[in-house]
């Protein structure tokens, strides 16, 4: 309401003032124009007063002159035609009169010329001359209208005509001109009339048209009856008067006034406009005057008002320069989008310059159609709904969320667009503001994959302890229940032997379990390194073969391993931790994979060229077990992870040998995959790059004269592979699959005089199996050829039938050429070969052995002491590190075997201990073997181990048999302290 | 009368396309032992009343035969032209004094006349008419005359208290003066008409011959002519201030009747026998309410009359009879011949002796200022390329406002030298 008020407040003034000074004009001026109108009236009556005194002078002349001339003719004696013409022609030049009459009694005129002429002076009709002096108008037989002015004289003769009276006649330009009456610059007309209206005579000059100036005005004039009568009655009354008129579309001023002889009236009728020309010209001027001061003062105030509204336009033109500059400033460096909508057809009236870098979207397109962004939207085809807009109130607002494409790079992103809808200077607008919230987005989607992997890790570690806490428990329940039954059927020699195993092998799951803990959580610290050295794959393999075999022989499983190509025998890499990662995906396989199964484990080289220092490996390990679900193999290498299914649910498991090798394969650089289907097996991949040793010399083969041999299995491929490795030998390699086959190959070769320099068996084959085939090779060929037998078996059942048949040794599947070359060397060196026998420990290897150990835990070192003992060996006891020391600096050389040394022991470490030992000044300082026996199992422990000097490292618990291979190894004759180094066993 | 005068000859036209075929005609002449004349007229001329009684007087008296030839007058022109070349000219000649006379080279094939006894009973207009740019006279006057001017109300006009213009400032006067009462002063039949402007015309060139020789000559165009401008801006003056009434676009020949007879009207340009031949007898106003005064259109301070267009007869000086034909020119102009031929004939006099002929009052009232101010009527007649139709359209053209008043002279320039063209072109063989 003040708005509506304050707005209306200054026109309304304006209004107001030029209302008043309107009015004030008004009255003003018409104050002016009534004395305008006096004034001009007097004005008139005046002027044609002096005409009337004029007239009335000119009158009174004529007749005088008349009257001397009648003086004149009374007393010439006879008048002649010529004085009296030169007469009559001098006066004419100082009068101004057109002709001289001389008028008989009957009314007849006589010019000096002698032409004759009736006139009617006394308009009596009857001709008489005139008694007294006359005035009359008089038409001429040419037709031309004249004024005669006459007078009696005496009656006298000219030219024989008589005379009484005498006359002069004047035109009306003659009158005209000698009136000289040019008031009202020639606009007014001025007439002599009768008190009839008959016009006498007329100023105007050029002539006149009006007969009746009375009848003119009845016809003309607005005049009515009763005014004209009037002014009729003035006339005859020799009254003057003054009116005004409209006579045609002029207003007029009629003025009559008596000329004073007979009844003859002056009359004028002057233009109203002409009457006041003066005045009015003085009326204009000052109304121009006033006009023009006013105009000055409102074009002053007007110019004033706009110079000031200019310049406070320019400044808010600059302002709205500054901020729009400003704004567009601001947008450019903001992701934030404005916009301006007309309400009504949404015509964009602005749109912020940042809208190309955000949306791709160029600022004239926009703002020609706003629904270019419509090819932006991802998920709707309208920006926003008409509807929507619609029901937004004025003043109000509403925001959604939208996801836009950036046209040019093709990249979504978030927006909130806020819609406001307001009245700017009574327009209803609408404002967009589409606010980037990519990042915001993006972050709410990072922190909500955080919290669904932190619920997810939660709930994985929660089903975990859950796990943990049953699997712990369910080993500690036995060992728990076992060692209570134990100790009431102490009695009785099997129950206790049957209790100690189940207790032992509740212990060795109960310890892999803390192992795979303890290995993850180190992994997952980052605290894990890899120990790249030199080793053979051919070991790594056996090795595998070793520890795997036995346990898909226990569920009668396949167990297969293949080499295809010829991958380098020698590598560079972390053995330890490559046979982690084997270890676990065969174990797994063999795990999960139902009695009767089938594990096949492919080795082969992806991509190596001989120039190339780097070899990349494919280790696959497939299985016919139970598969994984779809869902599961995305989580198979996720911490914590096992599938739930009923088989799943009966086999134990930490949930993190996956993961563990996962981050292992990482940490080698390599990749993992995983092919599975439910109920159809799984199919592990893991592809790691080693570098290259410098190569052997290979030529060794040529040099033993080893260049033929037959290769004996029932699978071909195996054959063929054999082949493959032995590729770059020298050695011709014969193929046969079959024993009879084997045989009639040997025999013919045998005949032929070329025997096969070594025969290789498999050993189990359809119908004749290695061993039938060795004995009828040997019956048939002789004992020179070595023959060996192929085998993923234990052999150690059927080495007496073996060696019986005349095999002369064993090798484990599967075969390389370095392997084969190491088992057949000392067949063709002629030593004794023990090529197995030499990995077996000895039965009595602890028997009669003393061990120095260093151990702080009391109860530790009594296990440790009884288990020995009863293997037949002794040992000192030393509670740690220091004391260890000082023992065996303080023994003789020989007394001590070995020493087994804790680790983490008070007073000096096992490590500080064996530096010591080494550094110490005994004679057996440097070649005492010195055995890590610690809890400290990780490879980093191992490699910590052999940098004190140890010689190998033993995990606790103490297993037996890896103790008995260890001591085994280093104990045995000619074994060095150096032989081996860096084994480690758990 | 001229619309009357059209008409007679429309109808005389199609009379005599029913009686005779295309062509020349030749009337026989009544047998005899005088000679025989030939006379060459166009056919509705020599069939006019008065030319037929007195060739029949002329056999009469003196045994002597007229042979009359006569072309129908879209032919005329060129007939008559190719009978002269080929040596087939008339004795006597009839035509009217206008430019087509050139094509006849009258220099060359007719007698002048100037001595002859008749020229003193010749009245001004008509000799005037008949005499050509040195004041040698062609032929005899011998066709109904009438007087064209300023024809006004007089009853009216002295009711008004008013009087008739004496000279133009007076006209002017009058004219505002009557605009003032409410009545039209002038009925202007400005559609389709155009003879008021030849009236103005006349003194210019009648008074300065020299000028109408260097129009026709195209030495000088009509914008060269002062007086000619001073016209096209009295009338563009007059039109503005009213004084052709309001509705003058629409006025044309059959509004002018009604307008002087109701009164709405006090003045028209007009000719004396229109009164007989086209005013309604039961108006108003009739014959004897109006009264005569010259034309006044700013090209003549006193005014001017228009004298009646005239067909003269001439002499061929080659023929064979040229005395013979002298001698019947001499017998047309024997007061008792002529005044028996026009005996009851309403029109102006040719011939100050003429007495049996019926005279407008009108006329005889305002001798002294015909005698005065009439012109030979020398702009339509003489004038090379002058067309009253193109006249109209260039006023139109200025009365409506689609051009000024120099557009109007210029209009009136190129619309006559458009004429000439087409006449030549249509004069090519």
């Amino acid at each position: 309401m003040k708005k509506w008020y304050k707005k209306l407040l200054t026109p309304v003034l304006l209004c107001a003032v030029m209302a008043a000074a309107v009015a004030i004009g008004a009255v003003y001026f018409g104050f002016i124009s009534k004395r305008i109108d006096e004034d001009s009236a007097v004005h008139l009556q005046e002027i044609y007063g002096q005409v009337n005194n004029s007239f009335g002078s000119f009158v009174d002349r004529n007749w005088g002159l008349l009257n001397e001339w009648g003086r004149r003719f009374e007393l010439a004696e006879g008048l002649d035609r010529a004085s009296v013409t030169a007469m009559v022609d001098q006066e004419r030049e100082r009068w101004g009169f057109s002709e001289f009459y001389f008028l008989s009694a009957d009314g007849i005129g006589m010019t000096p010329a002698g032409e004759k002429s009736g006139m009617d002076l006394c308009g009596s009709g009857d001709g008489q001359s005139p008694r007294e002096p006359v005035m009359a108008g008089q038409t001429l037989p040419s037709g031309q209208e004249m004024v005669v002015f006459a007078a009696p004289v005496a009656s006298g003769e000219y030219d024989g005509f008589g005379f009484d009276a005498i006359a002069v006649s004047y035109t009306s330009a003659d009158l005209a001109q000698s009136l000289n009456v040019d008031a009202f610059s020639g606009k007014a007309n001025c007439f002599v009339i009768d008190d009839e209206g008959g016009v006498l005579l007329s100023t105007r000059t050029g002539g006149n048209v009006f007969r009746n100036y009375l009848s003119y005005l009845r016809a003309a004039s607005d005049l009515t009856e009763r005014e004209l009568a009037d002014i009729q009655a003035d006339w005859a009354a020799g009254t003057s008067g003054l009116v005004r008129c409209r006579i045609g579309d002029v207003v007029s001023c009629i003025l009559y006034q008596p000329v004073g002889y007979q009844d003859f009236v002056l009359l004028s009728a002057v233009p109203q406009s002409a009457v006041s020309a003066g005045f009015l010209s003085v009326q204009r001027t000052t109304v121009a005057v006033l006009v023009i001061i006013f105009l000055l003062v409102g074009a002053a105030a007007i110019g004033l008002l706009l110079l000031r509204g200019q310049r406070l336009s320019r400044k808010n033109q600059t302002e709205l320069q500054y901020r729009e500059r400003m704004f567009d400033v601001l947008s450019s460096t903001v992701d934030d989008i404005f916009l301006m909508l007309d309400t009504g057809e949404y015509r964009v009236d602005y749109v912020s310059p940042n809208i190309e870098r955000l949306l791709g979207i160029r600022v004239e397109d926009a703002r020609a159609d706003i629904r270019v962004m419509e090819k932006c939207t991802i998920r709707d085809n309208v920006i926003i709904p008409r509807e929507e807009l619609d029901s937004i109130p004025l003043n109000g607002n509403k925001y959604w969320e939208c996801e836009y494409r950036h046209q040019g790079t093709g990249e979504g992103r978030w927006y909130r667009m806020t819609l406001y809808r307001m009245s700017i200077q009574d327009v209803e607008k609408y404002i967009i503001v589409l606010s980037d919230r990519t990042l915001e987005q993006r972050m709410n989607q990072q922190l909500q994959d955080a919290l669904n992997a932190a619920q997810s890790a939660n709930e994985a570690k929660s089903n975990f302890l859950s796990n943990m806490s049953h699997d712990i428990r369910t080993p500690m329940n036995a060992i728990v229940g076992f060692s209570l039954l134990l100790e009431k059927e102490a009695d009785d020699p099997e129950k206790v032997r049957e209790y100690t195993r189940k207790i032992t092998a509740s212990s060795h799951h109960l310890l892999s379990l803390i192992n795979d803990v303890l290995d993850m959580s180190k992994i997952e610290s980052g605290k894990t390194s890899l120990n790249v050295d030199r080793f053979s794959l051919p070991e790594l393999l056996e090795e595998l073969s070793i520890i795997l075999l036995p346990q898909a022989k226990a569920k009668d499983q396949t167990f297969t391993i293949h080499v295809q190509g010829a991958p380098p025998e020698q590598i560079l890499g972390d053995k330890l931790r490559l046979n982690q990662i084997l270890i676990n995906l065969l174990s797994n396989a063999i795990k999960y994979t139902p009695e009767g199964g089938r594990i096949e484990f492919l080795v082969c080289e992806v991509d190596h060229s001989a120039q190339s220092q780097y070899v990349k490996l494919r280790f696959v390990v497939r299985d016919n077990g139970i598969g994984m679900s779809e869902q599961f193999q995305r989580e198979v290498f996720a911490p914590f992870s096992r599938e739930i299914n009923s088989v799943t649910n009966k086999i134990q498991g930490t949930g993190l040998g996956m993961a563990i090798t996962k981050n292992l394969v990482d940490l080698m650089g390599g990749v993992i995959q995983v092919e599975s289907k439910l109920g159809q097996g799984s199919a592990f991949t893991v592809e790691l790059t080693f570098a290259l040793p410098e190569q052997e010399e290979k030529d060794t083969w040529y040099r033993q004269k080893i260049t033929r041999m037959l290769v004996v299995d029932d699978e071909e491929e195996i054959c063929l592979d054999i082949r493959e490795l032995m590729r770059g030998t020298g050695v011709d390699v014969s193929i046969r699959t079959d024993g009879a086959a084997a045989v009639e190959a040997a025999v013919q070769a045998h005949r032929n005089g070329s025997d096969f320099h070594v025969i290789l068996l498999d050993w189990k084959m359809p119908g004749m199996d290695g061993v039938q085939t060795a004995r009828a090779i040997r019956e048939k060929v002789g004992r020179h050829v070595p023959i060996l037998v192929l085998t993923s078996y234990d052999w150690s059942d059927i080495e007496a039938q073996a060696r019986d048949a005349g095999i002369d040794a064993f090798m484990p599947k599967p075969f390389f050429a370095s392997t084969f070359w190491q088992t057949i060397k000392p067949l063709f060196t002629r030593e004794e070969s023990r090529p197995v026998e030499a990995a077996l420990p000895a039965e009595n290897v602890l028997a009669g052995r003393l061990f120095l150990v260093a151990e702080d835990n009391e109860m530790n070192a009594e296990i440790l002491t009884e288990v020995l003992s009863m293997e037949g060996a002794r040992c000192e006891v030393a509670v740690n590190g220091r004391q260890a020391v000082e023992m065996f600096e303080a023994s003789q050389p020989g007394r001590y075997d070995m020493i087994l040394m804790d680790v983490q022991m008070p007073v000096m470490n096992g490590y500080e201990a064996t530096r010591a030992i080494r550094a110490s000044a005994h004679p057996e300082a440097a070649s005492i073997p010195i055995v890590a026996m610690t809890a400290n199992t990780f490879a980093e422990d191992v490699r910590n181990a052999m940098d004190a000097g140890m010689d190998a490292h033993l995990a606790k618990p103490i297993d037996l048999d890896a103790m008995r291979q260890i001591v085994g190894r280093l104990l045995a004759p000619g074994a060095g302290a150096d032989d081996d180094k860096g084994d480690s066993i758990s | 009368m001229k619309r009357g005068l059209f008409s007679a000859m429309l109808l005389g036209l199609a009379m005599a396309l029913l009686l005779t075929a295309c062509g020349g005609d030749t009337a026989s002449a009544p047998a005899g032992d005088g000679v025989t004349l030939t006379v060459l007229g166009k056919k509705t001329d020599l069939e006019k009343s008065y030319m037929t009684r007195v060739f029949d007087l002329y056999e009469q008296a003196t045994g002597n035969r007229l042979e009359i030839r006569s072309y129908e007058d879209s032919d005329f022109e060129t007939a008559a032209a190719k009978d002269f070349a080929d040596g087939k000219a008339p004795d006597i000649f009839l035509h009217f004094h206008n430019a087509d006379l050139n094509r006849f080279d009258v220099a060359e094939n007719f007698l002048t006349l100037n001595d002859e006894p008749w020229v003193e009973d010749l009245t001004d207009g008509a000799l005037a008419y008949c005499q050509d740019g040195r004041g040698d006279l062609l032929g005899l006057p011998f066709w109904e005359n009438s007087v064209s001017g300023c024809y006004y109300n007089k009853t009216l006009l002295d009711s008004l208290g008013l009087l008739p213009a004496a000279n133009q400032t007076e006209f002017d006067m009058l004219c505002q003066a009557l605009a003032e009462t409410g009545y039209t002063p002038i009925c202007w039949p400005a559609n389709g008409c155009s003879w008021m402007i030849q009236f103005a015309l006349d003194p210019v060139f009648a008074d300065q011959p020299e000028l109408l020789e260097k129009l026709n000559s195209r030495q000088i165009a009509y914008a060269d002519i002062p007086q000619v401008t001073d016209m096209v801006q009295w009338v563009a003056d007059a039109a503005d201030k009213g004084w052709f009434g309001g509705s003058f676009l629409q006025t044309g020949w059959d509004e002018i009747s009604p307008a002087l007879a109701s009164g709405e009207a006090v003045m028209a340009l007009i000719w004396d026998t229109w009164f007989y031949t086209d005013l309604e007898q039961d108006g108003q106003y009739t014959l004897d309410d109006f009264a005569l005064m010259p034309v006044f259109m700013g090209t003549a301070e006193n005014g001017t009359y228009e004298g009646g267009n005239l067909n003269m007869m001439m002499v061929n000086k080659n023929g064979a009879h040229v005395d013979e034909a002298l001698a019947f020119l001499r017998f047309c102009a024997t007061p008792e011949n002529y005044n028996a031929a026009f005996d009851g004939i309403s029109t102006v006099s040719c011939f100050k002796g003429q007495t049996t002929n019926i005279q407008s009052g009108m006329v005889t009232d305002a001798a002294a200022s015909i005698a005065a101010n009439e012109r030979v009527s020398t702009a339509a007649s003489r004038i090379v390329g002058y067309s009253s139709d193109d006249v109209a359209a260039a006023f139109e053209a200025l009365l409506s406002g689609r051009t000024d008043v120099s557009g109007c002279v210029g209009l009136l320039d190129e619309y006559r030298l458009a004429e000439i063209e087409a006449q030549s072109a249509a004069d090519q063989p």
